[in-house]
């Protein structure tokens, strides 16, 4: 029991220590680096209609691509956590939606999620075809929620 | 003496083969196309448009050469004596695009090419709506790219505009004609002028073929 105790104390240390060590980032911290993972994405996207366009699509890029888009997906709608908006200090185009309207950016972003891993799904069993047909309504998931909840570019 | 002149229109000649009246309405109706598509970001017809523009281009270059007298920069392209010349009120027997003309024509094809060539490889902001060209280059030119396009948009939106005010201007102040040639290909006789030289159908088909040579090469890049 007290072995048990003192492991869990332990174990309690450890998890403080890890905490402890990332440090607490500050709303423009936190909008800078929603930017360079939406750089991430973008990146994949360019990636995989490129090789879609190619004479011979490499199947490794594209399921390298597909794999990070679908890693990336599932964390957007976490990205903005309130205080991230406008007011955090550095530019951004999240538009003040994102917090007013919560409902529908959690809907974009579940459509992210779902488009995401279709396209994975389809990159994993080396199915060009099924990639290709996946991509559309992948682009058309990313559009939805920029043409909503996006600014203008300048 | 009124009622014989009413009787006997004035003679017409020739000013204008088919293939370059053809190749000037297309072009206006592309580029409206061209404005209504990209405003409204219709990329399959803008991209569509945009490809049929650029053989209309490369059509027209080689007609420069090689079509009929007027169309042949040859006939028109003219040196800045000559420019000074027509400003200055001396204007010799011709027909066919005058030495200003001339030049405009040469700035809008060049500024014509240059804005096919940037909407190329141009791209959205999410690399959806791209240009067929556009996975040769980076993403971030590809975007820079796109909004060079966008800008050479306005400056040929305004040469346009100024194409057509120089129409009205010949129409109202010299009461000279210039819209009627460009449709029915004749013109009231200019004396002394030589009319069309016409070039033969084949040079027509040859440029037509290589044109379209030239938009698949560039599809198949």
């Amino acid at each position: 029991m007290r072995k048990l105790l003192l492991l869990g104390i332990g174990a309690t240390g450890l998890v403080g220590v890890a905490v402890a060590q990332t440090p607490a980032r500050t709303p423009a911290q936190l909008v800078q680096a929603r930017q360079a993972s939406y750089k991430q994405i973008q990146g994949a996207m360019k990636g995989l209609s490129d090789q879609l366009r190619a004479a011979e699509p490499s199947l490794p890029a594209i399921r390298q691509h597909s794999a990070l888009l679908a890693r990336l997906a599932p964390q957007v709608s976490g990205w903005f956590p309130a205080g991230t908006g406008a007011e955090a200090g550095v530019r951004t185009r999240a538009k003040a939606e994102i917090w007013s309207n919560r409902a529908a950016f959690r809907t974009a972003s579940v459509n992210l999620v779902v488009a995401a891993r279709r396209i994975n799904a389809a990159a994993a069993a080396n199915d060009l075809a099924a990639v290709r047909a996946a991509l559309p309504t992948l682009g058309g998931a990313c559009r939805t929620c920029h043409d909503q909840f996006r600014g203008p570019e300048n | 003496m009124i009622a014989d002149e009413e009787a006997a229109p004035p003679p017409r000649i020739r000013v204008w083969d088919l293939p370059t009246r053809l190749f000037h309405w297309l072009l206006v109706i592309l580029f409206a196309v061209q404005w209504w598509s990209g405003k409204a970001e219709r990329i399959e017809i803008h991209v569509a448009a945009g490809l049929t523009l650029l053989g209309l281009i490369v059509f027209r270059l080689l007609w420069g050469l090689f079509g009929g007298s007027t169309a042949r920069f040859s006939h028109f392209v003219r040196g800045p004596g000559a420019v000074i010349a027509y400003l200055r009120g001396r204007r010799g027997p011709a027909i066919g695009h005058n030495p200003i003309g001339g030049w405009s024509v040469i700035l809008i094809l060049l500024l014509l090419a240059v804005q096919i060539g940037l909407g190329l490889f141009a791209s959205d902001e999410d690399y959806l709506d791209t240009g067929p060209l556009a996975h040769l280059v980076s993403f971030e030119s590809a975007r820079a790219l796109a909004h060079n396009h966008e800008i050479l948009f306005n400056i040929l939106l305004g040469l346009a505009g100024l194409h057509v005010l120089a129409v009205l201007f010949y129409l109202l102040v010299r009461r000279d004609d210039r819209v009627m040639p460009m449709l029915g290909g004749t013109r009231t006789e200019v004396a002394g002028a030589e009319p069309l030289r016409p070039a033969p159908l084949w040079r027509f088909a040859g440029a037509v073929a290589l044109a379209g040579g030239v938009v698949a090469a560039v599809l198949a890049l």
